[in-house]
């Protein structure tokens, strides 16, 4: 994995260090911390918040009763676009929808690299759906990096028992799951790419996608 | 005076007078005060948050040693290489080299502060490397060949009008100062940077210790193009960035971006960790962790101040002060502008040069209401000001000021007499139609306030009057 | 009710008297028995603030010295107040006298503190039928913690009509020495206060800060402009004519 360094050398680093464990010799006082006080209140309707943090923050989402009827309606999405490419994760689950796709539209898989600039739509899996915020957690597994930010469509397949009240929960499923020791990447997209940095007039669609989707089965099969 | 402090005192001046400005910034900071009051009523308990963060951040700054080898650890055994840089110029050498070594001919760049901090730009200029800012208010300020105005929000002093002249004069494909067509033509022209560059760097919000990944909060999407396009991605973090978990982002995530901008949580929160690692499908060949020292482990030394490295950079100090809303962003000169800018800069880079901006503040205590991590940001601007007294570095007619209001204070027949003194001397110089003018020793005030009348008689002279002298 | 000593700061003593004459006359209405030391002069809040603390540090100690056997010590300006409660402590850290200055610090209280929290008073019998908004003085707001302190008791000055004024909490910019080594930029920033007053369109400007109102008052008049400022305790000080008062519903009897 490593390539040819071009610098090897650290003497600052010791120094550093030296300077650092120095310094901390002398400690100062524990501030008080919350104490057990609840920052936010807990979610009790999982669906119904994560829905309405979506309408919120702009990201559409769009409830099926089933995995294949998400497929038809990721199906639906697509004829709406402009013609080309679109870039799917390679996953066993995702292959197996693909037909509703493949009649229309030419797919690029994960397998074979990251999305090319050209792709319409990216379609991934998530890790999990983040309730409080409306999120959506991914990580390198769900079709690398580029999948959840090159395309200006990026179209999220996931189902309702992957919905987590809060971000505690979601850094707890990824304990579990030691995501972070499989993986370099992990991110939690909430909404579509914005900024506000002309007049703090909130403009949509910035470098990231333009549209974030997600097709919520309410069941697997 | 120092140069740092002449230059400030001009621009502040210019500046203040400037009502135009005053309008832009005003209106802007009205914008972020709606949308942080809402942001902070999404929290069941704003206050408990603070408390949290300020726990997370003193618990990371306090065991910084431990903490940062852990996160070097953890980059490493994912194939990651840190380099831990003692000042700007080995972090500057460290990023150059590299960039020369691997043949980089264009860097696409996230935002980082601490870039600016070290100069990086001009170094990497200067072998011929371009460097893209991929942050819309970067890239307008970098097109318009100046500093950020502030650490957040960039370009927040300009109209649309003149983003719009800007881009047309410097992209050519825009004809209208619509700013949704304005971001269309940034998309369109950084597209082709962040497809052809060799290099990506971003700065980092925070170093996760326990997950040796940094993680980095942008809205655009420009972050993440950055650190998943390019073959290397480099990442330039002052060394107090360090926090102890993972799990600590689930509060500091949504408190960064309620204090930053006032939304729940950022559009792209990233952590990256490392190259593409076997069982991935894309991403950087090399991951490069640059550590700045650059004067922290110095303030971390001074235990008074150990708590300003807890800042995270969110820029609400900045939007609640009353002095930036008056002189703007540029007149500091600094990375680093607004109370944390104040604070910072003379402990950092200096208090001989820098203190001047420690002492531009009516010590008012809005960033310390603010801070999201507690810093009790104006007490060290006092504190500033107490040891640049104490360096004998402060003005002699001002050391000579006070040892004569000492002289006065210290007996109540001399501050009486002192008092009376002064009175009849604004009476004279008031009748005398001397007000404000260089013959008027209280010239500073009355060059900008009609005169205060001057009472006949003091207040002690009143209540003895009425009570009977003792 | 104990005595209340007077801690009258030194500008106001000096140029502002009309503020420490006004306060009594409030006390004195409601009965309670005031002592005025008069070895008193200055808290130190100039050197402190300025950085100069080892010239701080005696006056200090001197003002302690002088107010350490009050039961209670009223003061009419928030900054002075939150000299003594909130810096003296670490000013004399490491002092014999730290452990005085905490003692002491409790003892203190700004002027509509005082009426509201202590002396358990919110309306003081006072008539004043004009328009008036409120700043909201720094140290005031955001060291002592009071903003509904001072309304509370305006809501029973009799004619008195309250007008909110925008961006009342931002920072006049007086600032002690501010002023003087940044002329413009506090010139500015009182520029700003006194523009928003005159869009309220509010008769009068108030705070529980005598230094606010010198600064927010000279650049008014600089700008001609028609409103004026008056300190809190002028307000609660003024009374209804005799012969209006009749006229009214039973009210606290006041001395003239």
């Amino acid at each position: 994995m490593a390539t040819t360094e071009p610098q090897t050398e650290n003497p600052g680093r010791a120094r550093i260090l030296e300077r650092l464990r120095t310094a901390l010799r002398e400690s100062t006082p524990r501030p008080l911390g919350a104490e057990g006080r609840s920052i936010f209140a807990p979610v009790t309707d999982v669906m119904a918040r994560f829905q309405k943090e979506c309408a919120a923050n702009i990201t559409e989402c769009i409830a099926t009763p089933d995995m294949q009827s998400s497929a038809r309606a990721v199906a639906d999405l697509l004829a709406a676009l402009p013609p080309g490419e679109i870039f799917v994760q390679d996953s066993q689950a995702l292959r197996r929808l693909a037909p509703e796709w493949q009649a229309t539209r030419s797919i690029q898989w994960s397998s074979e690299g990251g999305p090319k600039e050209s792709a319409q739509a990216t379609i991934t899996s998530a890790e999990a759906l983040v309730a409080l915020t409306g999120s959506v957690l991914v990580s390198a597994a769900c079709g690398g990096r580029g999948a959840s930010v090159v395309a200006p469509v990026h179209i999220v397949m996931a189902t309702a028992d992957q919905l987590v009240p809060d971000l505690d929960a979601a850094f707890e499923l990824m304990r579990e799951r030691n995501t972070v020791f499989q993986y370099s990447y992990v991110c939690l997209i909430t909404g579509s790419s914005r900024t506000a940095d002309i007049e703090k007039i909130l403009v949509m669609g910035a470098h990231g996608p333009i549209r974030l989707i997600v097709v919520l089965a309410l069941h697997h099969d | 005076m120092s140069h740092a402090a002449h230059e400030f005192l001009r621009s502040a001046a210019e500046k203040s007078a400037d009502l135009a400005h005053r309008q832009i910034i005003r209106r802007g900071i009205d914008s972020y005060n709606a949308a942080n009051v809402r942001g902070r009523s999404r929290f069941l308990d704003w206050e408990a948050a603070r408390l949290r963060c300020q726990e997370i951040k003193w618990e990371a700054v306090n065991n910084l040693d431990r903490y940062l080898l852990e996160f070097e650890q953890r980059v490493k055994d994912r194939g990651g290489h840190v380099f831990w840089a003692e000042n700007s110029e080995e972090a500057r050498q460290y990023i150059t080299d590299l960039a020369t070594a691997r043949g980089v001919r264009k860097v696409v760049k996230s935002k980082s502060m601490v870039s600016e901090e070290i100069h990086l730009g001009p170094a990497l200029e200067k072998m011929g490397i371009k460097v893209v800012e991929t942050d819309l208010g970067e890239y307008i300020v970098q097109l318009r060949e100046e500093p950020p105005y502030h650490i957040v929000t960039p370009a927040m002093h300009l109209n649309r009008t003149q983003i719009a002249d800007l881009f047309k004069e410097k992209l050519g494909d825009v004809d209208t100062d619509d700013p949704q067509q304005l971001v269309a033509a940034a998309r369109r022209a950084l597209r082709r940077d962040f497809f052809s560059a060799e290099m990506g760097i971003s700065g980092a919000n925070f170093l996760v210790a326990d997950a040796g990944m940094i993680a980095l909060t942008t809205n655009e999407g420009n972050g993440r193009l950055c650190t998943s396009v390019p073959r290397i991605h480099v990442v330039l973090s002052g060394i107090e960035k360090v926090i102890p978990r993972l799990q600590d982002l689930a509060t500091l995530w949504p408190v960064l971006a309620t204090a930053g901008t006032g939304q729940p949580i950022t559009c792209y929160s990233t952590l990256a960790g490392g190259p593409r690692q076997p069982n991935e499908v894309d991403g950087p060949e090399e991951f490069h962790v640059v550590l700045v020292d650059n004067g922290r482990s110095e303030l971390l030394a001074n235990v008074e101040e150990r708590e300003v490295l807890h800042c995270i950079r969110c820029g609400a100090c900045i939007n609640a002060c009353p002095v930036f809303r008056t002189v703007g962003g540029h007149s500091y000169g600094t990375t680093y502008m607004g109370p944390i800018g104040s604070v910072l800069t003379p402990r950092l880079r200096g208090l001989d040069e820098f203190q001047h901006l420690s002492y531009a503040s009516s010590l008012c205590g809005a960033c310390t209401d603010v801070c999201p991590v507690r810093i009790n940001l104006h007490h060290h601007l006092l504190h500033n000001r107490r040891d640049a007294v104490n360096a004998s570095d402060r003005p002699w007619s001002e050391r000579i000021g006070f040892m004569l209001w000492r002289w006065a204070v210290e007996d109540a027949r001399r501050f009486r007499a002192a008092g009376w003194l002064a009175r009849l001397g604004m009476r004279v110089v008031h009748r005398l139609r001397l007000d404000g003018t260089l013959l008027d020793p209280a010239r500073p005030w009355n060059k900008n306030h009609a005169a205060p009348p001057a009472p006949a008689k003091s207040f002690r002279a009143l209540w003895g009057k009425r009570n009977g002298n003792n | 009710m104990a005595k209340a000593a007077l801690f009258i700061p030194c500008f106001v003593d000096q140029l502002t008297p009309e503020v420490g004459v006004d306060m009594v006359r409030v006390l004195r209405r409601l009965r309670i028995e005031m002592e005025f030391p008069e070895e008193q002069t200055c808290c130190g809040q100039p050197a402190f603030n300025t950085g100069y603390w080892s010239d701080a540090r005696p006056v200090a100690k001197r003002f302690l010295q002088i107010f350490r056997n009050a039961e209670q010590v009223v003061c009419p300006s928030g900054s002075c107040t939150t000299m003594v409660r909130n810096f003296y402590p670490e000013l004399l850290a490491g002092t014999p006298w730290h452990e005085e200055a905490i003692k002491v610090g409790q003892r203190v209280f700004e002027f509509s503190e005082f009426l509201v929290k202590v002396a358990k008073v919110t309306d003081v019998g006072a008539s004043f039928p004009h328009r008036v908004a409120v700043h909201d003085s720094c140290h005031a707001l955001r060291e002592l913690h009071l903003k509904q302190e001072s309304r509370e008791l305006l809501r029973h000055v009799r004619g008195f009509e309250l007008v909110e004024m925008p961006y009342s909490e931002d920072c006049c910019g007086f600032g002690g020495t501010f002023a003087t080594k940044f002329g413009g930029i506090s010139a500015a920033m009182g520029d700003a206060k006194a523009g928003y007053a005159e869009s309220c369109g509010a008769e009068y400007v108030t705070a529980t800060d005598p230094s606010c109102l010198l600064h927010i008052d000279g650049i008014l008049r600089r700008r001609n402009s028609k409103v004026r400022t008056i300190h809190l305790a002028g307000i609660l000080a003024q009374t209804a004519p005799r012969l209006e008062r009749r006229a009214q519903a039973p009210a606290t009897e006041g001395a003239r």
